[in-house]
């Protein structure tokens, strides 16, 4: 168990930069999610703790160690691939073995490993077949074993779960946060799917184009997102962003959402006035109210059994709301959003970072 | 030649249409069946009536009345006590014992060189294909030159020894055999060389990379993910190699003749020798008869072998 250190990392390829002055801090332990749409730098983060690339600027430190220079062999680091590379034309324990076997691990101790490795992944009665059409889940935990029989610090999970259609998905996340408990290792998971990172992560770090965006908790994220990206990327659909500018009221500043009308007032004390600012607020909290609000059209009614999906707004600027599934609107009809003032976040117009912070 | 290879699969249940297209079927294929009758089943058959007869072109008989010198099994006992015969095979045998591990060491060896990228690969891997290219006559000639005692070789050897090397590569026994295996390996090496790559590259890059993370050296992920996984490749390219270079002909009989002597006689030139020299054809078909079922035995083999590797690798 070690703590990994990602400090000032950069990697760039040719004129290609897919990773730009990377600090990160994962304790001992934990289990972080880089989360990013592809290109984002996440699986390049991830290949460089791997060993796989070498850095281009910056340091990564296991502990105390520096890791420049260190053979991915070498690192103790385990790795689950996407596609779970198991070594197909050998049984499951000789799968188990490899490392151990590679490393030159006594007969009767690799053994006793491989049996203990086993018993604990519930592997004992396929112990002796070949690896070859195992059901996915057992691969799964195959691959997790034949990394985890080496005792490695580090644990990296590339997309483990991006193979597997989306009911098996729910049990296999559940099953890998149930083993991470039990290894107790430093697990880096890398993937685009927001509600794996939501679901399994201490923390998630959001990046994009090269760029670590946010780490914070799953919640904290979700809530408080540092910028425009962060927040239209998380979140099933995202936040609604609009447009606006900073607008004095007698109630207060409030914002100028142009056709939409002006905003209550905004919760944040101490911005200048009419200045450009990104007005913010997640699809489920905002209500339909008869009195005062932001006024906008139905453009489409999305019915999904539980929830009613509203979608609003004008050919520049559209907005989601999330409402009871049996929301008396049509199409066409013109509605008033009320929105609680704790729950809206404001962002500056030009460098996309968040203006408010939770209170 | 792979007739005991082919699965005899079961039989459907019949039906009616099913009878009918089969009707069909056969009246379609008909034209092409006779072609292959005429062209693969008629000469064996024809083959097997001559190795029982002492026929010869020069008995001034017509082939079909060979009957008229009907000698039983003579041909294949006579075939028993034949010593040039047998040492033909046996030194068939010694030329395939050296020149196909030679291209299968010399073939992977450059297919391992050639699967990481490097400047210049696309124009080597061009460069080494070549030798396949060539006509095997005329890579017999080219190296019927390269050996002569004052070719290049010698001059090569002259150069490196400091005084003029005189060896007379192709009419010593031994050197002769040197020289013809020499030119067999340069000309097929690329073969074996296009098939191992090809297999080398389908090795999933995961295993190696997992292999790796989980401390295997080099050596140790080439025997245990490599090879195994190109274990039907390697089956292929081996059978394709020993059923060839049992039937080389081209370049040893213009290099050598076979000769000196019969110092690199093959099995080959020994039937074109007897056939076209001596005009024994009721013995060459015996000959030829017993060659074409130990030929399609070790191939038979093979394929079994190639089938079930490719079971249980997957």
């Amino acid at each position: 168990m070690t703590a990994i250190h990602l400090e000032n990392l950069s990697k760039s390829f040719g004129s290609f930069t897919a990773l730009k002055d990377m600090n990160l801090e994962i304790a001992d332990g934990e289990f972080v999610a880089l989360l990013g749409p592809s290109g984002c730098g996440k699986s390049t983060t991830m290949n460089m703790i791997s060993g796989l690339l070498d850095p281009s600027e910056g340091s990564i430190r296991f502990g105390d160690r520096d890791m420049r220079g260190v053979p991915m062999g070498k690192r103790g680091v385990g790795f689950v691939f996407q596609n779970y590379a198991i070594f197909t034309h050998m049984s499951v324990y000789d799968n188990l073995a490899y490392g151990l076997k590679a490393t030159g691990v006594a007969r009767s101790e690799r053994d006793r490993r491989v049996k203990d490795m086993a018993e604990f992944l519930h592997l004992t009665p396929m112990l002796n077949k070949p690896s070859a059409g195992l059901s996915v889940n057992i691969l799964q935990r195959l691959a997790i074993g034949r990394s985890a029989i080496m005792e490695p610090a580090i644990f990296l999970l590339d997309e483990p779960l991006s193979n597997v259609d989306a009911a098996f998905r729910a049990v296999m996340r559940t099953e890998l946060k149930h083993l991470q408990r039990q290894f107790r290792q430093t697990m880096v998971y890398v993937t685009h799917d927001q509600l794996e990172a939501m679901t399994m992560a201490d923390r998630i770090a959001v990046m994009d184009h090269g760029k670590l965006l946010q780490v914070g908790t799953p919640i904290d994220v979700y809530n408080n997102p540092s910028n425009v990206f962060v927040a239209g990327f998380l979140g099933s659909p995202g936040m609604n962003l609009l447009p606006g500018r900073t607008i004095a009221a007698p109630a207060g500043l409030c914002a100028d959402l142009g056709s939409f009308g002006i905003s209550a007032p905004l919760p944040v004390a101490g911005l200048s006035e009419d200045r450009a600012i990104v007005y913010g607020f997640r699809p489920e909290h905002c209500e339909l109210t008869s009195g005062e609000g932001i006024r906008l059209p139905v453009t489409f009614v999305e019915r999904i059994g539980a929830r009613t999906i509203l979608h609003m707004g004008n050919k520049e600027t559209s907005l989601r709301g999330v409402f009871d599934n049996d929301v008396p609107v049509r199409t066409g009809e013109n509605v008033t959003l009320s929105i609680d003032p704790a729950n809206i976040r404001l962002f500056d117009a030009k460098t996309g970072d968040a203006l408010t912070e939770a209170r | 030649m792979t007739a005991a290879a082919i699965d005899t699969s079961p039989t459907p249940i019949e039906h009616e249409d099913v009878r009918d297209s089969r009707k069909l079927g056969f009246w379609l294929t008909l034209p092409a069946q006779l072609l292959v009758l005429f062209i693969a089943v008629f000469p064996i058959l024809m083959q097997v009536y001559i190795s029982l007869t002492d026929w010869s072109p020069l008995d001034g008989i017509d082939w079909w009345q060979a009957h008229q010198l009907w000698n039983s099994f003579a041909n294949y006992t006579d075939l028993l006590d034949d010593d040039r015969f047998w040492s033909a095979l046996g030194r068939t045998a010694l030329v395939m014992a050296i020149c196909v591990p030679c291209e299968f060491l010399l073939g992977l060896g450059l297919a391992i060189l050639f699967v990481d990228n490097f400047p210049g690969r696309r124009f080597l891997y061009s460069v080494l294909l070549v030798p396949m290219m060539v006509v095997p006559a005329v890579a017999g000639y080219m190296f019927f030159m390269l050996f002569q005692s004052g070719g290049p070789v010698n001059d090569l050897l002259s150069f490196f020894a400091g005084s003029p090397v005189r060896i007379a590569w192709l009419s010593d026994p031994n050197l002769a055999l040197f020289a013809v295996i020499v030119s067999d390996v340069w000309q097929w090496t690329p073969l074996m060389f296009l098939i191992l790559l090809a297999g080398l590259v389908g090795v999933p890059e995961d295993q190696l990379r997992a292999a790796t993370l989980l401390g295997a050296s080099w050596t140790t992920r080439f025997v245990t993910i490599v090879l195994p996984r190109m274990k039907t490749i390697i089956i292929i390219a081996l059978a394709i190699r020993v059923i060839e270079n049992f039937k080389v002909f081209d370049n040893f009989y213009i290099m050598t003749g076979g000769g000196p002597g019969v110092a690199t006689e093959t099995i080959s030139i020994y039937i074109y020798k007897v056939t076209q020299q001596e005009l024994i054809w009721g013995y060459v078909a015996a000959v030829a008869l017993v060659i074409l079922i130990t030929l399609s035995i070790v191939s038979a083999y093979a394929i079994k072998r190639m089938s079930q590797s490719r079971e249980t690798s997957q």
